[in-house]
């Protein structure tokens, strides 16, 4: 079954258009045109008439969820979800950044979507190898089934043949070309910190310029910050101008997550982030 | 004097650069090409469209350390950093990146105050333009020709190439440039057939169109400047920003930096490293007080700095359409959009 993206796109405006307009939201999250066709930009709809502005194609891959900590706690929102955009509200909701009951989730099942800048289809590499939203209210569309079924951490078969050696050594040279532009922490729906700690400077947990050791202290401690929360979209790599993998330590913590706690981050709104809650029966591999 | 060489032999020209000075140029890494100083003669490669970060870094590098210094000793036993300048040679910058280098100086040389680190490196560089392959189509995120730069401008280069079939054209632009030229042996004599080709190109470039129509500075200047309380408007082009300083980074005009004290187990550097007004720590006041704390307030900085204030301090805008901003935004924010946007406005 082939994706109808026209379909889709008509859907969110009618949705959106129908909740702007009842005032059941005040804000539709969503894509609106770019500078041209393969380069869409996230949208936010504020009114009936704004809902004809919504686009939806191939090239959507933006995880809106990372908007909604910018608007004010309680307003009534509906956001536009694929399968990884709808793990973001649900570790969001976990957290308790956002309430349940002040958002609608327009779900949007959907498979061949593009990163903009290379062309590249991203659902081998991120979003899991679901499909389908987690958690909608509206679906968008026909569920997707049928499409090949990877594994998450598929992708980690290379790095996992690394020693501790070679890793030390493989992320070294990834982060020697960083540039500090912040567009990975900037593009991620869990990093909500303000200030994040980089940025403080009382106490300085890093250096501001590029070099390797603030690079690594900012790579490292973001990394273990979002232990157990990132739900694997992949915007941290898109978003990287100098393409750094950096899905691949996420992913490699999200696997050591799943496999001592039995829980993979933004999947249902009554877990609790493995990292804050015990226990009893806990993995105790952490301190062997 | 235009001379030439065959494009395959383009590592011959380059190891006779690296025996007079460092080489600059454009090299394959994993995410595009970026200017790089060449090790091995054979990493030369003109067949790329346009480097992800621009070429200002060779002369305002990321991190530029000034002073080392010892936590708890005196201030006059710190060692001031000898700027080590040497002959360098900017191999293979693209016009509009050519014309940031003019629009730069007005900030480190210009204005009274000279940053003797962009001056010196400025003076000892020859830069090596070269023109857009004129039968590609422009990226879609460019828009040079709307800001009046040629496809193939050679003014402010020192030698300026251009490609016919398989073989560089080199054509010498300034004195500089001149007695370079005169001393690369591995280069031969062009033809008449040549100069024509070399000329007519220049001429084409000046046709050659990217995106959107041309624009005249002072108006738009104006209307921003009309613009500037209309928070509605702002709002509206910044929703999708995600305030982080990738568009500055890689930006040829962006010249904004922090001067930091990093100091580890008592040894201490002071260094300046780029910032950029898209991050909120930027006008973090020592009171805590920040006079930009909405991401449409730092969005309104950048393209009014840019399109405003610039054209009314100093004349030129401060962009040369690389589109390199566009293409590393990661939420497909143009800043030319913007700026067309408000003149609809």
């Amino acid at each position: 079954m082939a994706i109808s993206f026209k379909q889709i796109e008509d859907k969110l405006k009618t949705e959106a258009k129908g909740l702007l307009e009842t005032g059941k939201v005040s804000l539709v999250l969503a894509y609106g045109k770019g500078y041209d066709e393969k380069h869409p930009m996230p949208y936010a709809a504020k009114n009936a008439a704004d809902a004809a502005n919504i686009v939806f194609n191939e090239y959507c891959a933006a995880n809106m969820a990372r908007y909604l900590v910018r608007y004010p706690r309680g307003t009534k929102i509906a956001i536009a979800v694929k399968a990884a955009d709808s793990r973001a509200v649900i570790q969001l909701i976990q957290e308790d950044k956002v309430k349940r009951e002040d958002l609608v989730l327009l779900g949007i099942p959907v498979y061949g979507i593009k990163n903009f800048k290379t062309g590249e289809i991203i659902d081998s590499k991120t979003t899991g190898g679901l499909y389908n939203p987690v958690l909608y209210d509206i679906l968008l569309g026909e569920e997707v089934h049928g499409q090949p079924v990877n594994s998450p951490y598929d992708v980690l078969v290379q790095y996992e043949a690394m020693d501790n050696e070679a890793r030390w050594v493989f992320w070294k040279k990834e982060f020697d070309r960083c540039i500090r532009c912040y567009a990975c922490r900037k593009a991620c729906p869990m990093c909500y910190c303000d200030p994040c700690f980089i940025d403080q400077n009382k106490p300085k947990w890093g250096e501001k310029s590029p070099d390797s050791q603030g690079n690594l202290m900012y790579h490292l401690t973001r990394f273990h910050h979002l232990a157990g929360r990132c739900i694997d979209c992949g915007e941290c790599s898109r978003a990287c101008p100098v393409d750094i993998p950096l899905y691949l330590f996420h992913k490699k913590v999200a696997k050591e997550c799943e496999e001592m706690f039995g829980q993979a981050a933004g999947m249902s709104i009554e877990d609790k982030p493995v990292l804050v809650n015990f226990r009893v029966d806990d993995s105790d591999k952490i301190l062997a | 004097m235009l001379k030439k060489t065959s494009i395959s032999e383009i590592s011959d020209l380059a190891a006779q650069l690296m025996g007079k000075g460092a080489l600059i140029a454009p090299v394959r890494e994993e995410a595009g090409f970026n200017f790089r100083e060449i090790s091995d003669a054979k990493q030369v490669d003109l067949n790329f469209y346009n480097t992800i970060i621009s070429p200002k870094s060779a002369f305002f590098p990321q991190t530029e350390d000034f002073v080392r210094y010892q936590t708890g000793k005196d201030i006059l036993e710190a060692t001031p950093v000898e700027l080590n300048i040497k002959p360098a040679f900017l191999f293979g910058v693209r016009p509009c990146d050519v014309k940031s280098f003019e629009i730069m100086d007005i900030h480190f040389t210009g204005t009274g105050a000279v940053d003797p680190y962009w001056q010196k490196r400025r003076e000892a560089a020859a830069i090596f333009g070269y023109a857009f392959d004129l039968n590609t189509p422009a990226d879609g995120a460019d828009f040079y020709s709307t800001l009046g730069i040629g496809a193939a401008d050679p003014e402010g280069s020192d030698v300026f190439m251009i490609k016919k079939g398989d073989d560089l054209l080199l054509k010498a632009i300034t004195p500089k440039g001149e007695k370079l030229l005169a001393e690369m042996s591995v280069l031969s004599d062009a033809t008449p057939d040549d100069l024509n080709y070399f000329d007519d190109t220049v001429a084409a470039g000046r046709a050659f169109k990217t995106r959107f129509t041309c624009v005249e500075a002072k108006p738009i200047a104006k209307k921003f400047e009309d613009l500037f309380g209309n928070t509605e408007f702002w709002e509206k082009v910044s929703n999708a920003c995600l305030s982080c300083g990738a568009c500055t980074f890689v930006c040829p005009t962006c010249y904004c930096f922090d001067i930091c004290d990093e100091t580890l187990f008592g040894k201490g550097t002071r260094r300046r490293v780029w910032d950029a007004c898209m991050f909120t720590d930027f006008t973090l006041e020592a009171s805590g007080h920040n006079p930009r704390t909405k991401v449409y307030q730092r969005l309104r900085q950048k393209v009014c700095h840019k399109y405003s204030y610039h054209i009314r301090k100093y004349g030129p805008i401060s962009c040369v359409g690389c589109g390199r901003c566009t293409r590393a935004c990661p939420v497909n924010i143009d800043i030319f959009s913007i700026v067309d946007e408000a003149m609809k406005a």
